[in-house]
């Protein structure tokens, strides 16, 4: 590790050093404002030094950082600041310092997912996430369903790491090494070793990916929610705050999905994913989670279960641009699948902690909105507030000119324009799944327009009169600015998705030289292992 | 001209930004935007080049900044294709947008008297979005308004509707949206095969070099169906096409009158105008296989509206049911792929907008009178209300199609070229089928001179009959039309008649943007599709622009022979006399 290594990561050091400061100091002085302070310090200074760092590409070790991982990072600094604001009171002011450390913790924990370039490394950064995660779940309220939601999400989340660790067991096995870029020149020099045949027609080394894929998947398909793996977060999601919801329907979810990119896409010869069919379990992952979330969320009155599923369905969008990045091997020019997640995350980030901010601010005697009847004449009693949730549930639907139909397109755009063509029926997958896409997206218009039509449709019920922190409002409406921006003038956002995605790993760029891999590595070459090994 | 027209699509969301909160001042403030933007559309129509290699071209195409730009990154943003333009197919959509929104806003001007601002608001946002859908000619842009008309509809409809405003509201969100989503993905598919291809390998999003590109390079066959299918599943529900019919009655009834007004008079417009766009120069073959298809399903539309609205008693359902008739008129003389029906289609949708728009608000006017929409309830409306009779006369017989009005002209330029689709141009296997639909839109005619004439004299002849008055206000305060209602209805009046007795006008804009969207289908008749010579041939070959030319050429002179085998008598002197000035 370099010094230049440690200058890149500079901004992850500093959140964590904020944290563990805040954590500490607020052990002594639990009700200082300071700590609220000190974390915005830290999450500004770490913007700064990442601004610094535009264009920086690093293979040093564990560590990897690409374009990916720079807008990413961007997307993690934009989410901790939208999250403080909102947690401007959490309930027993007390525990501030407890909370504002733990999110710092979380968020730093997403920035080091996105430069992880060792599957060690990258477990740790998921742990990252999930351990402070924990803590908030347990710090937002103190009734029973928090507690069930707690526990529920610490046992499953906790199953999701043992299946993730063990999967990067077998990944281990098939490649030697945990490198994550050395482990693809490893595969690399087998496949010319052997010859693609023999390793398609079975083997050692094909089980064993073949194994380790399907267990990351199902680790990971925890942390993002994907149907099958999606049961917990509705309970979780109703028995939490808003501003846990927030967070978690954004900060594991785009772990999770770059972990998975990263891993299986990225990071693995093209001609090995088709043979071990990886892009195939993505494709129906996706499409389990849009059509059973969206159909689900139509039955239901909570707000937040509402949301729960909507961001499972969310998630199943983006599994699709996850599934034709791994079948195209990530590049194709003009409809790049990894721009098109980029694109999506960075859409749909706003939209959803926006939404989720509202409802804190529209909250009254400490109780925040639960159900949608609670929402009823909105659009008389409070104009602004309702416009706004309108737009933001407008941009999940995916109405132009707002940001979320950009990233609609983007998706969409990837499955119908994948580059699949050497691959008999990977075309007619893609372009399935992007019907599929699309007729998830009309199905899901169905439940927003339910909020929608509540706000503005019906009588008022009773006086609202918000009493949610302002933090809350100012984050929602730097939510909606963004979705409008992006929205009406969505070119920055394209380009610099498109470009940043352009931008791979420097080590994927050695591999595809095939030259001079050693200098861009400083990690000792694997062992070379062949099917006769085993 | 480019700046105005650009003006003419962000002037009323500039006026929606900037509305304030008090009620009189966002009347005046939408009036005055409205007025604005149709002196900028009547501006343009009054510039457009009738004749010359200009009349071709899209006229004031602008340039806007869109995403596109950075696809290309290596050429000048000069010499990318325009983002917003007018040709013959848009322009009077265009301009009769630009008229209902002042209609809308006139007769709302009483109607509404909650929440305001916030309804002229949404009034003005749906007029940008619904100019832009016809000035776009970019893909996706194009899309973008479409899906964009949705959301004020949306709203007005659910917050100012009647009863079931609600359910209606949802529903034609959800009906319309579902569509239009496979619409998406069929564009995208178009936009694919060009990439992939087409000659210069790159993304291109531009309409008219699409239509250009793919007509070197056509579409695979199947390839064709499919996107066929899905640009159909948008725009069929939007026309709406027998019988994906369901959403209209419920959200025409439950619609304020503006609603309906700009529903019926602009929306549906949309459907039928997104398959010439789209599917005739992009889908040859496709087209052409699906056009027996789309002519039956044009005709079950025609008597099925028809015999639907004559079993109606309230009015606004007997007026969105005839819309059904009417549209699918507009249908038949698309699919008729030949040059009459096509020009007649796009006349019609004009007709369309300016007649079932102006009855849509005499329902308005008379609810606000009577608060009924119960045909039974009224009776000899004449006598107490003698304009107000006047216009919807007027307008009825427009519908209906008395020569003289604007539905003449269109209704019979359909139906001719569907006779001459059936009779002289048929092609073998469908000659006899073609023939029974020609003789049964025919009987449209007739029907839908029976339920609106029956309509009108109910209500409006006869002796006196008017519902109690429900409110003190109402009693006896029934007046006649007022200024501002008479200023709303007259020039919708007008244009009916400018229409009717000098289409001349309006067709020799329209006809030389139509003429080569119909290159494709020149020998149709013949039973061999060849919408390139040779598909081979002009693969290899430099030169498949020397083909378009021929046919080009070849055009208007086999259309005109056509006419004139057919009996030159059953076309109107104002209509060969068009031929002869595109000739």
């Amino acid at each position: 590790m370099s010094s230049q290594t440690i200058a890149l990561l500079a901004p992850e050091i500093l959140l964590v050093a904020a944290a563990i400061g805040i954590l500490l100091g607020g052990a002594f002085r639990p009700a200082a404002p300071v700590w609220r302070a000190a974390a915005w310090a830290a999450l500004v200074a770490a913007a700064v030094v990442l601004w610094r760092q535009h264009g920086c590409t690093l293979a040093d070790g564990m560590v990897g950082i690409d374009g990916l991982s720079y807008f990413l990072r961007w997307l993690a600094l934009a989410v901790g600041g939208a999250l403080l604001c909102i947690a401007e009171r959490p309930s027993p002011s007390s525990q501030q310092p407890e909370y504002v450390g733990a999110l710092l913790l979380a968020i730093a924990g997403l920035m080091l997912v996105v430069c992880a370039a060792d599957m060690v490394l990258l477990f740790l950064a998921l742990e990252l996430i999930s351990i402070p995660t924990y803590i908030l779940l347990y710090l937002g309220r103190a009734d029973a369903p928090t507690q069930e939601a707690g526990a529920k999400y610490f046992f499953l989340s906790v199953l999701a790491s043992a299946m993730f660790l063990y999967g990067l067991c077998f990944l281990y096995g098939a490649t030697g090494t945990t490198h994550i870029y050395v482990g693809t020149e490893s595969l690399r020099q087998l496949m010319d070793a052997e010859g693609i045949a023999a390793l398609t027609a079975g083997g050692w080394p094909m089980t064993l990916l073949r194994i380790g894929g399907g267990l990351v998947f199902a680790g990971l398909g925890l942390k993002i929610a994907a149907v099958p793996f999606h049961f917990y977060a509705p309970d979780v999601y109703q028995g939490t705050t808003n501003t846990n919801a927030a967070l978690l329907s954004v900060v594991p979810k785009a772990a999770g999905l770059l972990a998975m990119l990263r891993l299986l896409s990225l990071a693995m010869p093209l001609e090995l994913v088709w043979a071990a069919q990886l892009w195939r379990v993505a494709a129906v992952l996706a499409i389990l989670s849009m059509s059973l979330a969206n159909v689900l969320a139509l039955w239901q009155d909570n707000l937040r279960r509402l949301l729960a599923y909507s961001s499972v369905a969310h998630g199943g969008y983006m599994l699709i641009a996850v599934s034709v990045a791994m079948a195209s091997g990530g590049q194709s020019d003009g409809w790049s699948a990894l721009a098109a997640l980029l694109v999506y995350l960075a859409v749909y980030a706003p939209a959803t902690i926006g939404t989720f901010s509202l409802l804190v601010y529209l909250g009254r005697n400490g109780k925040a909105i639960e159900t949608i009847d609670e929402l009823a004449g909105l659009g008389r009693a409070r104009p602004l507030s309702a416009a706004m949730l309108a737009v933001l549930l407008l941009s999940l639907t995916g109405i132009p000119p707002l940001a979320g139909f950009w990233g609609k397109l983007a998706v969409f755009g990837s499955a119908v324009f994948a580059d699949v063509a050497g691959q008999a029926g990977a075309g007619l997958w893609f372009r399935m799944l992007a019907v599929v896409g699309v007729l998830n997206a009309a199905i899901a218009a169905a439940y927003y327009l339910r909020i929608i039509g509540a706000m503005y449709f019906r009588a008022p019920r009773e006086e609202h009169q918000p009493q949610g922190p302002t933090g809350s409002w100012v984050a929602a409406t730097a939510c909606v600015v963004l979705v409008l921006a992006a929205g009406v003038y969505p070119e920055p956002l394209l380009r610099a998705a498109r470009q940043q995605a352009a931008v791979v790993h420097p080590a994927v760029e050695a591999a595809k030289q095939q030259t001079a891999f050693e200098e861009t590595l400083s990690c000792p070459r694997p062992r070379p292992i062949s099917v006769a090994s085993f | 001209m480019e700046t105005l027209l650009l003006i003419a699509i962000l002037m009323p969301l500039a006026g929606a930004i900037a509305m304030g909160r008090d009620e009189q001042s966002a009347r005046w403030l939408s009036l005055a935007v409205t007025l604005a933007v149709l002196l900028c559309a009547c501006v343009l129509a009054a510039a457009f080049p009738i004749e010359g290699p200009q009349a071709t071209k899209p006229f004031a195409a602008v340039r806007i900044p869109w995403p596109d730009a950075s696809i290309h990154p290596d050429r000048p943003p000069q010499s990318l294709p325009p983002h917003l333009a007018l040709d013959g197919l848009s322009l009077w959509l265009f301009a009769l947008t630009a008229l209902l929104m002042v209609v809308c806003v006139a007769i709302s001007w009483r109607a509404i008297d909650q929440q305001v601002p916030l309804y002229h608001r949404l009034l003005l946002i749906l007029e940008t979005g619904m100019l832009g859908v016809f000035a776009a000619q970019d893909v996706i842009l194009f899309y973008v308004f479409f899906e964009f008309t949705l959301v004020p509809l949306f709203f007005i409809i659910g917050i100012w509707g009647s009863e079931q405003r609600r359910w209606a509201a949802i529903k034609f969100f959800l009906y319309t949206l579902a569509g239009s989503v496979l619409t998406l993905l069929a564009l995208l598919a178009v936009v694919l095969w060009d990439y992939f291809h087409g000659a210069s390998g790159r993304l291109n999003f531009s309409i008219p070099l699409l239509a250009e590109n793919l007509q070197q390079h056509p579409i695979d066959p199947q390839w064709q169906v499919l996107i066929f299918l899905g640009l159909f599943a948008g725009f069929a529900i939007k026309v709406p096409l027998f019988p994906l019919h369901t959403w209209l009655p419920l959200a025409h009834v439950q619609a304020p009158a503006a609603g309906s007004v700009l529903l019926a008079g602009v929306l549906l417009k949309i459907g039928t105008y997104g398959f010439v766009r789209f599917c005739l120069p992009m889908l040859p073959e496709a087209t052409t296989k699906a056009m027996p298809w789309m002519l039956w399903l044009s005709l079950a539309g025609i008597i099925y509206g028809a015999l639907v609205a004559l079993a109606q008693s309230d009015f606004k359902r007997l007026i969105a049911y005839s819309s059904i008739s009417h549209m699918g008129f507009c249908m038949l003389g698309i699919f008729a792929l030949n040059r009459l029906g096509l020009q007649g289609a796009v006349l019609q949708m004009v007709n369309h907008g300016l007649s079932t728009g102006g009855l849509f608000a005499v329902v308005g006017m008379i609810y606000e009178r009577y608060h009924t929409r119960h045909i039974a309830d009224l009776a000899g409306l004449a006598r107490r209300t003698p304009i107000l009779a006047f216009f919807a006369v007027v307008l009825a017989l427009s519908s209906i199609g008395l020569p003289g009005l604007n539905g003449f002209v269109g209704e019979l330029l359909v139906l001719v070229g569907m006779f001459q689709r059936g009779w002289a141009e048929a092609p073998q296997p469908y000659a006899a089928q073609y023939r029974v639909i020609a003789v049964g839109a025919t009987l449209g005619v007739v029907l839908a001179a029976w339920y609106m004439l029956w309509m009108v004299q109910q209500v409006f002849f006869g002796p006196l009959r008017e519902p109690k008055p429900q409110h003190a206000e109402h009693d006896a305060a029934v007046r006649d039309l007022n200024v501002r209602e008479i200023l709303a209805l007259a020039p919708l009046a007008v244009v009916i008649v400018w229409i009717g007795l000098w289409p001349q006008f309006f067709l020799a804009r329209i006809a030389p943007t139509l003429d080569p969207y119909l290159n494709p289908y020149e020998n149709i008749s013949k039973n061999v599709f060849r919408a390139i010579p040779d598909r081979q041939h002009a693969k290899h070959t430099e030169q498949p622009a020397e083909h378009r030319q021929l046919d080009l050429r070849d055009c208007p002179d086999s259309t005109a022979a056509l006419t004139r085998q057919t009996g030159a008598g059953a076309i109107p002197p104002v209509h060969s006399s068009n031929l002869q000035q595109t000739d």
